[in-house]
C-alpha cells in the first residue's frame, strides 16, 4: 500500500535520511525505532508532506505521494500525529475533530465524531478548549483523534507514549491495540520503549544515522548485532 | 445573530434613522461617510480576524474599486450597480498581485501591502489618459433611480451603504461560523496541524484576501458614485487605511459589530468635536486612541461592554475560555 | 546624458548616507525585539525639526541642534520602547499597530506645532556647491555623507567589538539562550532603542540641512527605511549601507530620467520585487517566514 523507495533527505550539510526503502501493506502494524536523531520523525515528515526529500520516490496505493501537496495527503489516506501535540488552537476538542473530518474526508459524520471521542475517552472534554484545558495524555489522545477523524488508511504515530507516566501509558497502549482491531488501518509507530514496540508490532524497522539497518520481527531485529551496536553506541564507521 | 436582536436593528437602520435624520443633510453626510469607513473597517477586520493578516494598505483596494466603477460607468455606460460589483471584483483581482506576500510574516505583509497602495496611487496619477491624472475625474454618475426612488439623495446613499454593510456582515458571519471559519481560526497559531488534516490553508487565506479586497472595492465604488469625483490622492489616501484601522481596533476587531460601531463613533466624534478643537492635526487624538486601545484593551471596546453585560447576567462561575465565541 | 546619469548616481550615493542611518536604527530595533517601529521616520523628522527650531527660533547654526536632537530622539525612542514592552500578547502585530498610532501622534503633533509649511536650512554655507571632479553637490550633502559613513563605521566596530554589541547580536538570535548566558535582554533592548535614537538624530539634522522637510514626510521615511532593511536582508550592516545607496541612486535616477512623481514608485516596486523574488534580501541569510 505504501512504498518508499530510496528516500534521501539532506538539510544543508546534514543527511537526515539516506536511501531508505520500505513497504507497508494494508492493516499492517509496523514499529519504527532507532536512537535519537536517526531520522524517524523526518521519515514521517516526508510521508506526511512537511519535508520534501532530496531524492527517492514514494507511492501510496499507486499514486505518487511526493507530487501531492501536503494538504491533499490526508484525503489520500495518510494521517499523522505530532510528537509534541499540536492541537488546533482556539477550537474545542470536538471542533478539532470536526475540522479534521470535514477537510480530511470531505464530509461530516457527527456519529463518527462521537464514536472517536468515546474510543479515546475524550467525551467529557469534548467542549473544552483543546489548547488550554487538556492534560498531556488527553492532548496525545486528541492527536490520535484528529488523525482518525480523517479516516486514514495509514496512521503515523509519532511517540504518542512519550512523556506519559505508567498508568496513562498502559491505558494508551490498550487504546492503540484496540485502534488496530477496530479501525483496521495500517499503523506505523515510532516509539523508544522496546517492550512497547515488541508488544504492539509484529514487524519492526530500525533506523540509524538515516539508514534502514533492520526490518523484521521484533525477535530478529533486537537480536541483530548492528541494531544492538546502534543503541549501545558502537561508534561511527 | 439571533433574529430577536437583528430585526429591531434593521428596523432602526432602515426606518427610524432615515425618518429622524433624513431631513438634515449635514447629519446624513456624516452618517454616510462614517458608514463608508465602517464598511472598510469590517473588511479589514475580516482579513485580520479570519485571514490572520494585518494590512496597512486597504486604501489600495478602495481606490481600485472606485476607479474601476467610475470608469466603467463613464466610458462604457455600464449600469451603476453592476459597475460597483465590477469594482469589487477588480479589487479582488488586483489583490492577486499581493498573494506572494501571504507567506511572509505579519509585519512584512502589512508593509508589503502598504507599498502596494503607494504604487497604485502613483500609477493612477501617471496614467492620466485613463484616470484623469492628478486633476481627477469629474462628473461621475450618481447612484441611479430604481423603481421610482432616487438613490442619488443623501438618504438614498445612506440606504445603499447600509444595505451593502448588512450583506457583508451577513457573509462575514456565515463564514465565521462555518467549518472554514473554524479552520481559519485554528490556522493562526497551528497552521501545520490544520494542513496535516487536509486544510488547504494557503487557499483559505487567499480567499479571505480576495473577499476583503472585494468588499473594500465595492465600498470604494459606492463612494465614487456618492461624491461624484475622484482623484488619485483622494482615492488612495492613507486615511482610507488609517480610519478603518482605528475604528476596528477601537470597536474590537474580533467581533462583527465592533468595527462598525467603532467607525460610526470614531468618525462622528472626530468630525463633530476633534476637528473643531484642533482644525489641523485633530487626528492626533485618533493616534492616541489607537495607542491606548492596544495597550489597555487590545480586543476593543465592544467586547469590554458585552463582557460587562454578560457578567451582570450570570451568577455561576465564568465560562471556559473557548465559550467566549463572539456571536455579535 | 551620461553626465546627468553620473551626477544622479553621485547624488544618490550621498543621500544614501543618512538613509543608511535611518535604516540601521530600524534594523537594530527589529533585530533585538522583533518589533518594527513604524514611528521611526517621525522620530527622524522630529530631530530635523529640532534643527529647524535651532536655526529659525534661536538663530544658531543647525549643527548646534545635534545635542538637542539627540536628547529628543532618544527620549522618544525610549518612550516607544517602554510602551511596546507593555504589550501583553501578540507583540509582533500589536506593536505594529501601536507604533502606527504613535507615528500618527507625532506627525500630527508636528503639524500642530509647525504647520504644514515646508522648511529647509537657509544657512548659505551649507548650500554652497562643492565639486568633486565633474560632479557637484551641496557642501552639506558631502559633509553629512562623511559624518554618516563615520557613524556607520563606529557602529560596526561597536557591534563587533564591544560587550553590548555582542549582547545585541546574542539577544537577536536567541533570547532565551542569551538570558542563560547572563545577558540582560531588557538592557540590551533599551540600548538598541537608544542607539536607534542617536542614529535618527544625526539623520534628522542631515535631512534638514540637505533637503526640505514637512510633517507628512515621516511616513515615507519609515517606509523607505523598511524597504532598505528588506533589501539588505537580516543581520548585515554592509548590506544596509549598500541597500541605502541603492535606494538613493534609484530615486535619483528616476527623478532625472523619468519624473519626480515616480520617485517613490520605483523604490516601492524594487521593494516588492525583492520581497517576492529574493525573500532573504540581497545579502541576508536568515529565513523570514513567520
Amino acid at each position: 500500500m505504501m512504498n518508499l523507495n530510496a528516500i534521501t533527505v539532506q538539510f544543508g550539510g546534514l543527511t537526515a535520511l539516506k536511501g531508505v526503502s520500505l513497504s507497508i501493506g494494508a492493516e499492517e502494524v509496523v514499529g519504527l525505532v532507532g536512537p535519537n536523531g536517526a531520522g524517524k520523525t523526518t521519515l514521517f515528515n516526508v510521508i506526511s508532506g512537511l519535508v520534501r526529500p532530496t531524492g527517492g520516490a514514494a507511492s501510496f496505493n499507486g499514486a505518487n505521494v511526493l507530487t501531492t501537496p501536503m494538504y491533499k495527503r490526508a484525503r489520500m489516506g495518510i494521517g499523522r500525529t505530532f510528537q509534541i501535540p499540536q492541537p488546533m488552537h482556539e477550537l474545542t476538542v470536538r471542533q478539532n475533530l470536526l475540522v479534521a473530518q470535514r477537510f480530511g474526508t470531505g464530509s461530516v459524520n457527527l456519529a463518527k465524531i462521537d464514536e472517536i471521542l468515546a474510543f479515546l475517552h475524550l467525551t467529557d472534554k469534548a467542549d473544552r478548549d483543546a489548547a488550554q484545558d487538556l492534560s498531556l495524555s488527553e492532548l496525545k489522545a486528541l492527536e490520535v483523534g484528529k488523525a482518525l477523524a480523517t479516516a486514514p488508511k495509514l496512521l503515523l504515530l509519532d511517540e504518542v507514549l512519550a512523556g506519559l507516566e505508567t498508568t496513562s501509558k498502559r491505558a494508551f497502549m490498550k487504546t492503540l491495540i484496540e485502534l488496530h482491531r477496530v479501525y483496521r488501518i495500517s499503523i506505523l509507530i515510532i516509539e523508544h520503549d522496546i517492550e512497547t514496540i515488541s508488544t504492539l508490532c509484529p514487524r519492526v524497522c530500525v533506523l540509524n544515522y538515516g539508514q534502514l539497518i533492520a526490518d523484521g520481527t521484533p525477535q530478529e531485529v533486537f537480536s541483530n548485532a548492528e541494531v544492538i551496536k546502534s543503541y549501545t553506541g558502537g561508534g561511527h564507521d | 445573530m439571533k433574529l430577536r436582536i437583528l430585526l429591531p436593528i434593521l428596523v432602526v437602520l432602515y426606518g427610524l434613522v432615515p425618518f429622524l435624520f433624513g431631513g438634515n443633510n449635514y447629519i446624513m453626510s456624516i452618517l454616510v461617510a462614517s458608514l463608508t469607513i465602517a464598511g472598510i473597517a469590517l473588511a479589514w477586520a475580516l482579513l485580520g480576524n479570519l485571514g490572520g493578516m494585518v494590512s496597512f494598505g486597504h486604501a489600495a483596494f478602495f481606490g481600485v474599486g472606485a476607479y474601476i466603477s467610475a470608469l466603467l460607468t463613464m466610458k462604457l455606460g455600464v449600469p451603476i450597480f453592476w459597475a460597483m460589483l465590477a469594482g469589487g471584483v477588480g479589487s479582488a483581482i488586483a489583490s492577486i498581485a499581493i498573494l506572494p506576500a501571504l507567506r511572509l510574516s505579519g509585519p512584512y505583509f502589512a508593509l508589503a501591502i502598504l507599498a502596494y497602495a503607494h504604487i497604485f496611487r502613483v500609477l493612477a496619477t501617471e496614467f492620466s489618459g485613463i484616470t484623469g491624472g492628478a486633476g481627477g475625474l469629474l462628473g461621475i454618475p450618481v447612484l441611479p433611480t430604481v423603481l421610482g426612488y432616487s438613490f442619488s439623495s443623501k438618504v438614498g446613499g445612506y440606504l445603499v451603504i447600509i444595505t451593502i454593510i448588512v450583506i457583508f456582515a451577513f457573509i462575514y458571519d456565515r463564514i465565521r461560523n462555518s467549518y472554514y471559519g473554524f479552520a481559519l481560526k485554528a490556522m493562526h497559531e497551528s497552521e501545520d496541524a490544520t494542513r496535516v488534516v487536509g486544510v488547504h490553508s494557503t487557499m483559505l487565506k487567499a480567499m479571505m484576501l480576495f473577499l476583503s479586497a472585494f468588499m473594500t472595492g465595492v465600498i470604494g465604488a459606492f463612494n465614487s458614485h456618492y461624491i461624484n469625483f475622484l482623484e488619485p490622492d483622494y482615492a488612495f489616501n492613507s486615511g482610507w487605511t488609517m480610519l478603518p484601522v482605528v475604528a476596528a481596533i477601537f470597536g474590537g476587531y474580533r467581533t462583527l459589530t465592533g468595527p462598525l460601531v467603532g467607525a460610526v463613533v470614531i468618525y462622528t466624534v472626530d468630525q463633530l468635536f476633534f476637528k473643531n478643537y484642533i482644525p489641523s492635526g485633530h487626528q492626533i487624538i485618533l493616534g492616541a486612541l489607537l495607542g491606548v486601545m492596544i495597550l489597555f484593551s487590545p480586543d476593543g471596546l465592544m467586547p469590554l461592554i458585552t463582557k460587562k453585560l454578560r457578567w451582570r447576567r450570570q451568577v455561576k462561575a465564568s465560562p471556559s475560555p473557548s465559550q467566549e465565541t463572539e456571536t455579535i | 546624458m551620461f553626465n546627468l546619469i553620473l551626477q544622479s548616481l553621485y547624488s544618490g550615493l550621498l543621500s544614501g548616507g543618512y538613509f543608511a542611518l535611518i535604516a540601521l536604527g530600524l534594523a537594530l530595533v527589529f533585530g533585538t525585539m522583533k518589533v518594527i517601529n513604524l514611528a521611526h521616520g517621525e522620530m527622524v523628522l522630529l530631530a530635523a525639526y529640532m534643527a529647524y527650531v535651532m536655526e529659525s527660533k534661536l538663530g544658531l547654526n543647525p549643527l548646534m541642534a545635534i545635542p538637542l536632537a539627540l536628547v529628543v530622539a532618544c527620549l522618544v525612542s525610549v518612550t516607544v520602547y517602554f510602551l511596546v514592552s507593555r504589550i501583553g500578547k501578540n507583540r509582533e502585530l500589536n506593536s505594529l499597530i501601536l507604533t502606527f498610532g504613535i507615528g500618527i501622534i507625532l506627525t500630527n503633533a508636528m503639524l500642530i506645532v509647525w504647520s504644514a509649511d515646508i522648511h529647509s536650512t537657509a544657512v548659505a554655507a551649507f548650500q554652497e556647491p562643492v565639486a568633486l571632479g565633474p560632479l557637484f553637490s551641496m557642501k552639506s550633502e558631502l559633509a553629512f555623507f562623511g559624518v554618516s559613513m563615520a557613524l556607520v563605521g563606529v557602529l560596526w566596530w561597536w557591534l563587533s567589538r564591544s560587550w553590548y554589541g555582542r549582547a545585541l547580536r546574542a539577544v537577536s538570535s536567541n533570547r532565551d539562550a542569551a538570558k542563560l548566558m547572563g545577558i540582560n535582554p531588557y538592557r540590551t533592548e533599551i540600548v538598541s532603542f537608544v542607539v536607534a535614537g542617536v542614529l535618527a538624530s544625526v539623520a534628522g539634522v542631515a535631512l534638514y540641512c540637505t533637503n526640505v522637510i514637512q510633517p507628512a514626510l515621516g511616513g515615507s521615511l519609515t517606509t523607505k527605511a523598511f524597504i532598505i532593511t528588506v533589501l539588505a536582508g537580516v543581520g548585515s550592516i554592509p548590506g544596509v549601507l549598500i541597500g541605502a545607496v541603492l535606494i538613493g541612486v534609484v530615486e535619483a535616477l528616476t527623478v532625472t530620467l523619468f519624473s519626480s512623481a515616480l520617485q517613490e514608485f520605483t523604490s516601492m516596486a524594487l521593494f516588492l520585487l525583492v520581497l517576492f523574488v529574493l525573500p532573504n534580501g540581497l545579502f541576508g541569510g536568515a529565513r523570514r517566514r513567520g
